[in-house]
């Protein structure tokens, strides 16, 4: 990867007015695109909790004399190839990829901040092992390898949860990692380890939350990614097995009615691209307000 | 300089050694063991002394390391197995797809640089007015954008609903040059919106970055014109990062081919990995995951390489 020497100081749209701390919340509504991509989460959130009570059919619910119907009152996007409500399916769809993508980032970021933490802590010989590692994860792209280890040790929803977490925990480390090594030398840490503290409470108490910033961003980030990587996968039929809701699957098996009924797989795939499109630009946003100095850092460190 | 290319060029070296053992390590996890693959054939195998001794002919008797080393040869040496679906080496499977997946990269490159460049400059010229917006979240949503629904939905416009373009399908160029620039157009379009998203993302922020630099300042204060100072001043620090995102654009590009070969029908090396993933053809898919790494490891040696003579701050032993 690039080293790439940052010592010239970048300036940012403050620049000339008195530097006031601004509220974070206040900042990511005054953002456009953040905004439309906090409302898009809120309603997919909302779709995904109370799925039961707004999806018009029971997802399952198969009418064998309906089948790929266009859409009408009834069936507001049509059926499918078994007659089931496509409008009832999306909205119950949203849930496994929501849940994936929370999960999975929630996992890869417990593994990355972890060995981060320890690797720019410890450094010396623990750092070189885990950035190692790092690297080798990074050179494989993730999705060849999500794909093998999905075929390897069978398709389902927990297996896909796993992989993803197992693959998305390097930009985490790398990340965590860069901020421990610039906060490590600052004189309150000195102060903390004149005191006494152990190596643990300093990672966990002074360097994790001093770091925060940059890893909600890349947690925003990663949900979107951690979205379309289960899709991807449920496109090759890695993913949660049927008959559950997904939308990946939904555009699978859409595809090939493609001529007869378009909605039945433009609309899943539709879902997908705001899921992954809402997490972007919130955490674009969220990178804008928190970390100026961060811009371009991301595309840099994939 | 030297002693950085040498240190550049064991640290490949040494990534790529720990990718073989990965990989060797999941195509040990793989399920399907050749022997017994045989002996669910021909009944003769079942029995036990036979099973011995082909694993003693397999090598497979032998300690792990040894196991992988001579796996390591065989990979080095052009062996990379028989495909179990054709029966085919996976060597002349590779080389024979290898041409179509390399005019689809072409065709993406040439699409992402075409879009992604001039969006890039024009909203970091207009920085902050509704061009910049409208530029900057296009390009969050090609990064965004899923290439199988992109894909999906650009065949049932061009090629189900107004039928201008063929919907699936490939025509070598030797065959008939306009229909194959006519069925990579869309393939190629598809596989370019991510890097273009990229590179215009990364070429406003480059180019921002070194605008508010002094230099600029000094160049404009001169009385240059704006153009002359963008070509003259401003164009060679943008351009050196953004070579080198588009050299990282393409271990993208090797997952899209996965999705859009297999759904454009184009004979290439990703239709040829997609289709190995279906029929959990392991061999296949152990060349594919290997070739992609070695192919990105080069990519960041060249990259490091090009950012060692260009830029003399990059320093090796930075902690950052």
């Amino acid at each position: 990867m690039i080293r790439h020497k940052q010592n010239n100081s970048r300036k940012n749209s403050t620049d000339g007015q008195q530097w006031k701390k601004p509220s974070v919340l206040r900042s990511l509504f005054k953002h456009k695109l953040s905004c439309i991509g906090l409302i898009i989460i809120m309603l997919l959130s909302f779709m995904a909790i109370f799925s039961p009570f707004i999806a018009p059919h029971d997802p399952n619910e198969q009418d064998l004399y309906h089948v790929l119907e266009p859409p009408s009152w009834n069936h507001l996007l049509g059926t499918d190839d078994v007659g089931r409500d496509l409008l009832s399916r999306i909205i119950y769809g949203s849930r496994v990829s929501l849940t994936v993508g929370i999960l999975s980032t929630l996992f890869s970021g417990i593994i990355g901040i972890v060995l981060g933490l320890i690797a720019g802590y410890r450094g010396g010989i623990i750092d070189m092992i885990i950035m190692r590692i790092t690297d080798t994860f990074m050179c494989i792209p993730g999705f060849v390898l999500l794909l093998v280890i999905a075929a390897v040790i069978g398709p389902g929803l927990i297996n896909i949860i796993i992989v993803v977490s197992v693959l998305g925990w390097t930009g985490f480390a790398r990340i965590t990692r860069a901020q421990v090594l610039q906060i490590r030398e600052m004189p309150y840490i000195e102060a903390a380890t004149a005191c006494g503290a152990s190596g643990l409470r300093i990672m966990f108490r002074h360097l994790l939350p001093n770091s925060a910033a940059p890893l909600i961003v890349t947690a925003s980030l990663s949900i979107g990614s951690a979205i379309m990587l289960e899709s991807g996968a449920a496109f090759f039929g890695l993913s949660i097995q049927p008959p559950t809701p997904s939308w990946g699957k939904a555009l699978r098996i859409g595809y090939s009615y493609l001529e007869i009924v378009p909605l039945f797989s433009i609309a899943p795939g539709l879902m997908i691209t705001l899921a992954v499109l809402a997490f972007n630009f919130l955490g674009d946003g969220l990178r804008d307000i928190l970390d100026p100095q961060l811009r371009g850092a991301r595309e840099r460190n994939k | 300089m030297r002693h950085y290319v040498v240190e550049r060029l064991l640290y490949s070296f040494l990534i790529l050694l720990l990718i073989s053992i990965l990989i060797f390590v999941l195509a040990r996890l793989m399920p399907g063991d050749p022997i017994h693959a045989a002996s669910m054939i021909n009944m003769d195998l079942a029995n036990k002394d036979i099973i011995k001794e082909l694993q003693h002919d397999f090598g497979l008797d032998k300690p792990l390391y040894l196991q992988y080393l001579y796996w390591l040869k065989d990979f080095i040496k052009g062996n990379w197995g028989v495909s179990f679906g054709s029966g085919e080496q996976v060597l002349t499977m590779f080389m024979r797809r290898l041409p179509v997946t390399l005019e689809l990269f072409i065709a993406a490159m040439i699409w992402a640089i075409v879009i992604g460049f001039p969006f890039g400059i024009i909203s970091a010229l207009k920085r902050d007015s509704w061009l910049d917006v409208f530029f900057s979240s296009t390009a969050v949503l090609g990064v965004s954008i899923p290439v199988f629904w992109e894909s999906i939905v650009l065949i049932y416009i061009f090629g189900v609903y107004f039928q201008v373009l063929p919907p699936s399908g490939f025509v070598p160029f030797s065959e008939s040059v306009l229909d194959n620039f006519l069925c990579m157009l869309m393939p190629g379009f598809v596989m370019g919106t991510h890097g273009a998203g990229l590179l215009s993302r990364y070429t406003r922020s480059c180019l921002l970055d070194v605008l508010s630099q002094d230099y600029i300042r000094t160049a404009r204060a001169k009385g240059l014109r704006e153009i002359t100072v963008l070509v003259r001043h401003a164009a060679k620090p943008v351009l050196i990062p953004v070579t080198t995102i588009m050299g990282l654009a393409w271990s993208y590009v090797i997952v899209g081919s996965f999705f859009v070969e297999y759904i454009f029908a184009l004979p290439g090396l990703g239709r040829m990995a997609a289709n190995a993933i279906f029929a959990r053809d392991f061999p296949v898919i152990q060349a594919t995951l290997f070739i992609t790494a070695i192919h990105i490891v080069c990519m960041n040696f060249l990259i490091d390489i090009i950012y060692g003579f260009v830029d003399p701050r990059v320093k090796i032993h930075d902690p950052a």
